[in-house]
């Protein structure tokens, strides 16, 4: 059935008839947006709990009622992975919270994870009714996501989506994060024999990894991930494909397609003199081992040095979850030191408010020129170049200009360099007829095909780091791409 | 700059020019050539095309004695003159070749200056005063690429 048509036929289902006449649309228009509950900055700042904690039953069923429904519901346009946004919320409002739950992962195998992480202020809820036309905040379509999800994984109900006969093809996913995942789920549901290769020792890739436990709980991403398990899809870490084995040693096993998911695991540094000295880390680096190798658990024998005076060089959504995270393991002085104005800042508002409530200091319009360190090499100091911003460019884009002569110095213990990341080198390094961008992403077809006909890639890897939600759009549209593939190619 | 000592008369500051150009073309045609990456080959190769459209412009301009004055401000970022200088080898990354090429331009950029402030006449003055201005254009692209991309979050 066309989407178009599906959408309609729901949404003229009596139930969402009858809950559309209960209350008027001008007095839904009349209620406020909730508000997200929170944890206190200042006991949070010292501990892993989950800063957001999640809307109660009742403001749920409240900002359920300010949707009012929409006939031509622009809301999913901005959603990467197509959820039936409208739907999902009056399952709620009608108080079915299960249904809600399930009607999310019609398209979503991580609305949890996506409730909790979704830049969903320049996504689905940019598009909202509320923001284009009416000018007022959007209903909380990504705080009600996380709530159908929470109740779901509480209650001891989880739904497992329903999955097509099996047709024994196999098909390999290389990466176990966000896109992964999501072509996974949607090529179980189609029948295939589907196997992750991890090359870490837990599955969800940045959601593990990168994303904090104070913003993504660990038990959050499990619960998700043994949903896939129950679906079907086969798990295999520690496997780095490419090395532990080749794609022509999986061919051989009767693998029949790749989904290449490797992501952007490569941390860019600036290259400034210094930058090699001791407790200068890379983003990736500081923040795995203390979200996956327990770093900061003193009954751990995998320690990372985190010191009084942290400077995280960087205005993005790493830039401050490692902040945060420094501040966490006892920093006295977490800094932000960024290039631009607050204006620019790529972090999504609500993590830069988050931060601040936390007692993060922000240096913006300062860039690190140099390093300095002591007698044993280790970093005790930086050089920041005060910066302007110039006039817009052709682009748009205000550059950051240094300001002649305007030079100081100050103290640090840490550095935790958060500029930007990489696509993963190994995989295009493994496959000599694989085409690849000067700057290492996979090129793909509309499809998400590589040059290489059996290889399909998506996320991280082909645009170079994004976010969660548009690498499951990538790896929904895999999914699609292989199954089309698998046709035209194996069954004939 | 003691070179600039050596020169006669306004055809060797020129030549001089020219060579510089060549050599420019030379080192994108190398790092083109090493590249295993077709995108990155193919890029190079543009670089390596622009710094022979220079070279031609000046060998009109020798020729003819004719050239057109454009007086514009190039924006400078200073990007490449904080990072360390990287080396150049086949497997060398996009980042480095980027790094390596600001570095070229603005070395180019502050030779034409050098060339302007010392140039015997007001048109050898303006003529490299614009081609100053051309390789501070090229180190605004290559910055501009290293803005967006190695410092995406920054």
């Amino acid at each position: 059935m066309d989407i178009l048509d599906y959408l309609k036929e729901e949404r003229n289902k009596d139930w969402r008839k009858n809950l559309r006449s209960q209350i008027k649309t001008k007095d839904r228009t009349k209620t406020k947006k909730v508000k997200m509950p929170e944890e206190n900055p200042d006991i949070r700042n010292t501990n892993n709990i989950e800063v957001n904690s999640g809307l109660t039953k009742e403001q749920a069923l409240l900002e359920a009622s300010r949707c009012i429904d929409c006939a031509n519901p622009t809301c999913i346009t901005g959603c990467p992975v197509g959820i039936n946004i409208p739907k999902f919320i009056k399952n709620i409002e009608s108080g079915d919270f299960l249904a809600a739950a399930a009607t999310l992962k019609e398209t979503n195998s991580l609305p949890a994870v996506c409730g909790r992480v979704c830049p969903q202020e320049i996504q689905c809820e940019e598009q909202c009714f509320y923001t284009t036309k009416l000018k007022l905040p959007p209903v909380a379509i990504g705080y009600l996501e996380r709530f159908a999800a929470d109740f779901e994984q509480n209650s001891g109900e989880i739904s497992v989506p329903q999955v097509a006969e099996k047709n024994n093809i196999k098909i390999a996913v290389i990466g176990g994060g966000p896109a992964g995942l999501a072509t996974a789920t949607d090529l179980i549901k189609f029948g295939y024999d589907v196997t992750v290769f991890e090359a870490l020792h837990e599955i969800g890739g940045v959601l593990k990894y990168g994303i904090p436990e104070f913003r993504l709980p660990n038990t959050i991403v499990d619960v998700e991930i043994n949903n896939l398990k129950q679906m079907g899809v086969k798990f295999i870490t520690n496997f780095i494909v490419g090395k532990t084995a080749s794609f022509d040693d999986l061919r051989k096993e009767g693998f029949k397609a790749f989904f290449v998911a490797s992501g952007a695991g490569l941390p860019n540094f600036m290259n400034i003199p210094g930058e090699n000295f001791i407790n200068i880390f890379s983003s990736n680096e500081y923040l795995t081992r203390v979200n996956l190798m327990n770093a900061a658990n003193d009954n751990f024998d995998t320690p990372v040095f985190s010191g009084e005076n942290v400077a995280i060089i960087g205005g993005g959504n790493t830039a401050m979850d490692s902040v945060r995270m420094a501040k966490r393991l006892g920093a006295k002085r977490a800094m932000i030191v960024y290039r631009r104005s607050r204006e620019e800042m790529p972090a999504r508002v609500e993590e830069v408010k988050h931060a601040i409530e936390e007692g993060i200091e922000f240096l913006n319009l300062h860039n690190p020129i140099e390093y300095f360190a002591d007698e044993k090499r280790r970093v005790k100091s930086m050089k920041l170049q005060k910066m302007e911003l110039g006039e817009p460019d052709d682009s748009g884009r205000r550059r950051p200009v240094p300001i002649e002569g305007a030079i100081e110095e100050i103290d640090v213990d840490t550095v935790v360099v958060a500029v930007g990341v990489s696509p993963n080198p190994l995989i295009p390094r493994s496959l000599s007829d694989l085409e690849v961008s000067k700057w290492g992403t996979i090129i793909v077809n509309d499809d998400m095909q590589s040059s290489i006909e059996d290889i399909f890639a998506g996320g991280d890897i082909v645009r170079g780091g994004a976010t969660v939600i548009l690498a499951m759009g990538d790896g929904r549209k895999a999914a699609i791409g292989i199954n089309k593939y698998i046709k035209q190619k194996i069954k004939k | 700059m003691n070179i600039i000592m050596d020169f006669k008369s306004i055809d060797d500051i020129l030549d001089f020019a020219i060579k510089n150009e060549q050599q420019a073309a030379d080192f994108y045609n190398k790092l083109s050539g090493d590249s295993s990456v077709k995108e990155m080959k193919n890029t190079f190769a543009e670089y390596a095309k622009e710094e022979e459209g220079h070279k031609a412009r000046l060998i009109k301009i020798k020729d003819t004695g004719e050239y057109n004055v454009k007086e514009e401000e190039v924006l400078d970022l200073k990007i490449g003159d904080y990072l360390v200088s990287a080396k150049t080898s086949e497997q060398m990354t996009y980042q480095e070749a980027l790094i390596l090429a600001m570095k070229r331009e603005k070395a180019a950029y502050k030779l034409y200056m050098r060339l302007s402030e010392i140039a015997p006449n007001n048109n050898l003055k303006n003529i490299f005063k614009n081609l100053a201005i051309e390789e501070a254009k090229h180190k605004l692209k290559f910055e501009i690429e290293y803005d967006d991309i190695i410092y995406h979050e920054n």
